[in-house]
């Protein structure tokens, strides 16, 4: 669980995006166990009230759920998991495409290079 | 309580090595005391009666006999007293000072102890007293030894003996650390222990106010010596003798024990509000 | 909490505290920033009661400092507090006969973290361990708010990693905490409220996440903002 902060964003939040992050990518799985805030402080290098803070956040986006008297857990809610998957993927793309834009390129153009480009990647992953 | 004495026992062992050297230094500096003092007389018994054909009674006569007094009127004997005497006055000071010198900064330790900080205060001025005590009464467990020692050197014929209480009460120095009566005891150690406050109390004002407070202490203790002395010198100069002894003696304890009861109010006040680290 | 009320403090001639307001609240890591010779040590020991103020007042929930305080709150200065020819295990010793709220189990395990010899002599010791003895001294007391005073400064980076281990477990976890910093480095992430000192007042006091999340500034941006206005 090593994550290099930034200094400017809060730092609840980048805990939060990691994560979505581990979520998407697969990581970590639905309805598995979190650590305790205090073993997160602790891994993460942070304040124990950021890493409460940002389970609390996590906890009103539904991301994770507690049971009495048990550990949290991830959700299993599909809408949820989804949800957070199209939340990365926008922001990326919206990342992207402001970037791009920039540039002026007509958009078939920007399509067939990203099609090129993302399965030559994957293709040498493989 | 319990924490004054857990003071006590802590600070005692704090100098139970200088000490146990000072003591050390005691013993070893008396007893060669006493077997060069007993030679010496000897030598010069044997020299006077076998060399120069002097009879026994008339060298007894001329040169007196062999007592513990020789040797408790040499260097051999008073050097290390002075010494113990000297490592009580330095300790007086160090005994504060070297919680502040140094690296290690152990006065913040003491004072951020959860007990009255006035426990400090009393526990090093009865380090002080059980360090002087100490001495006193391991030197009077020397004497008999030291005695032992000066009977087994110097033949029955050429020796004077003497107890111990003969010894002490015949030198007027020794008569200071080993009082005769309780009175003489209550005013000499009495009047050490208000000299020891009032020494402390002069060193938390330094410790408080730095150069002002050096200044602060010498007022103090000037004044100390003014109440102390009060009735003495209404007595002499003002009333024309107008107090009985006794009264006067009366009049002095209440006196000591107003400069004492001032020097740990005035002590407890800086440690709590005024002292700093 | 500890409130720190108008402060005032001078050396000689020279001011040191003109007017330092600021609070800590329990549960919360406050850091004292500003450069060297600022007061922010003097503010410590003012807490302490360890060197007299000309003016303010300091509260401890809400009652001045006694001497039932000292089992409520403790000092980690960054000299060493114990005689240099004790052990780890006689320093502990004294600390047990002395304190009620001394926790052998946490300084047990406090030994363990920091990889500890107990019957290490104290002034044998490295610089680094020196400062861990210390912080294992202050740290193994049951209290609920813990000072430290530059607990970073001068040792070697592993020790560094190590005792900001400390802040973000559980042996600092529900304590107040003020530490003293001249700089803030890599250790931002583990503050909860900064407090920045300036010529013997408090420039600013903010919330290290708030400062984050409301203008999207790090610490380090607000200090320089406020120091080279």
């Amino acid at each position: 669980m090593n994550v290099n902060f930034n200094n400017r964003d809060p730092v609840y939040q980048q805990i939060v995006r990691y994560f979505k992050e581990q979520i998407a990518i697969g990581e970590i799985k639905p309805g598995e166990e979190i650590p305790s805030r205090r073993e997160l402080a602790n891994r993460m290098k942070v304040n124990p009230n950021t890493a409460q803070r940002a389970y609390k956040e996590m906890e009103e986006q539904g991301l994770i759920y507690t049971e009495k008297n048990h550990p949290s857990k991830i959700t299993t809610d599909n809408e949820i998991l989804g949800q957070v998957r199209t939340e990365l993927l926008v922001e990326a793309v919206d990342q992207f495409v402001t970037s791009v834009r920039s540039i002026n390129v007509p958009v078939e153009e920007l399509l067939d290079m990203v099609k090129e480009k993302y399965t030559e990647n994957s293709e040498k992953e493989v | 309580m319990k924490k004054y004495l857990q003071l006590v026992n802590f600070e005692f062992n704090r100098i139970v090595k200088l000490f146990t050297v000072l003591l050390g230094i005691t013993f070893v500096a008396q007893m060669i005391g006493v077997v060069v003092q007993s030679r010496s007389y000897l030598n010069l018994a044997n020299e006077k009666m076998y060399k120069e054909m002097m009879p026994q009674a008339e060298f007894l006569e001329s040169f007196g006999q062999m007592s513990f007094l020789q040797i408790a009127k040499s260097s051999w004997f008073f050097g290390p007293i002075a010494l113990c005497v000297a490592g009580v006055a330095f300790y007086i000071f160090f005994i504060w000072y070297r919680d502040w010198i140094g690296k290690n900064t152990f006065i913040y330790r003491l004072l951020m102890l959860p007990t009255s900080r006035l426990n400090i205060f009393f526990a090093k001025i009865t380090t002080i007293l059980l360090m002087t005590f100490g001495f006193v009464a391991v030197q009077l467990i020397m004497i008999p030894i030291e005695i032992m020692v000066l009977k087994a050197m110097v033949p029955n014929e050429f020796r004077l003996d003497l107890g111990v209480m003969e010894v002490v009460t015949s030198i007027p120095e020794l008569t200071l650390i080993f009082p005769s009566s309780i009175m003489e005891f209550i005013f000499n150690y009495g009047l050490g222990l208000l000299a020891v406050s009032v020494l402390f109390t002069g060193i938390l004002f330094e410790r408080s106010y730095k150069w002002k407070g050096i200044l602060a202490g010498l007022l103090y203790g000037a004044l100390a010596v003014v109440v102390l002395l009060l009735p003495l010198l209404l007595h002499e100069f003002v009333l024309n003798n107008f107090f009985y002894p006794i009264e006067l003696l009366v009049l002095e304890i209440i006196m000591g024990l107003l400069v004492l009861s001032a020097s740990i109010w005035v002590s407890g006040f800086l440690l709590k509000k005024k002292v700093t680290v | 909490m500890i409130e720190v009320k108008e402060i005032e403090k001078r050396y000689g001639r020279k001011k040191i505290l003109k007017g330092v307001s600021f609070t800590a609240e329990k549960g919360e890591i406050t850091c004292l920033i500003g450069i060297n010779g600022v007061g922010k040590t003097t503010i410590l020991k003012a807490i302490m009661a360890l060197t007299p103020l000309h003016k303010g007042q300091i509260l401890i929930d809400g009652k001045p400092i006694d001497k039932h305080s000292f089992e409520k709150i403790t000092f980690i200065p960054d000299s060493l507090t114990m005689l240099p020819h004790m052990t780890i295990n006689e320093a502990m010793e004294f600390m047990k006969d002395f304190y009620t709220c001394w926790n052998q189990k946490r300084a047990n395990e406090l030994l363990g973290f920091f990889r500890l010899d107990p019957s290490s002599r104290i002034s044998s010791l490295s610089k680094g361990n020196t400062a861990k003895v210390n912080l294992l001294l202050g740290l193994a007391l049951d209290v609920d708010y813990v000072l430290m005073d530059e607990p970073f400064s001068g040792i070697d980076m592993f020790s560094r990693e190590e005792i900001a281990n400390v802040f973000t477990s559980h042996l600092i976890e529900n304590r107040g905490v003020i530490i003293t910093t001249h700089e803030i480095g890599d250790i931002e992430h583990l503050l909860d409220k900064v407090v920045l000192l300036d010529d013997g007042l408090v420039t600013k006091e903010f919330s290290a996440e708030a400062a984050r999340e409301n203008e999207g500034k790090s610490v380090i941006d607000v200090m320089r903002e406020v120091y080279q206005k």
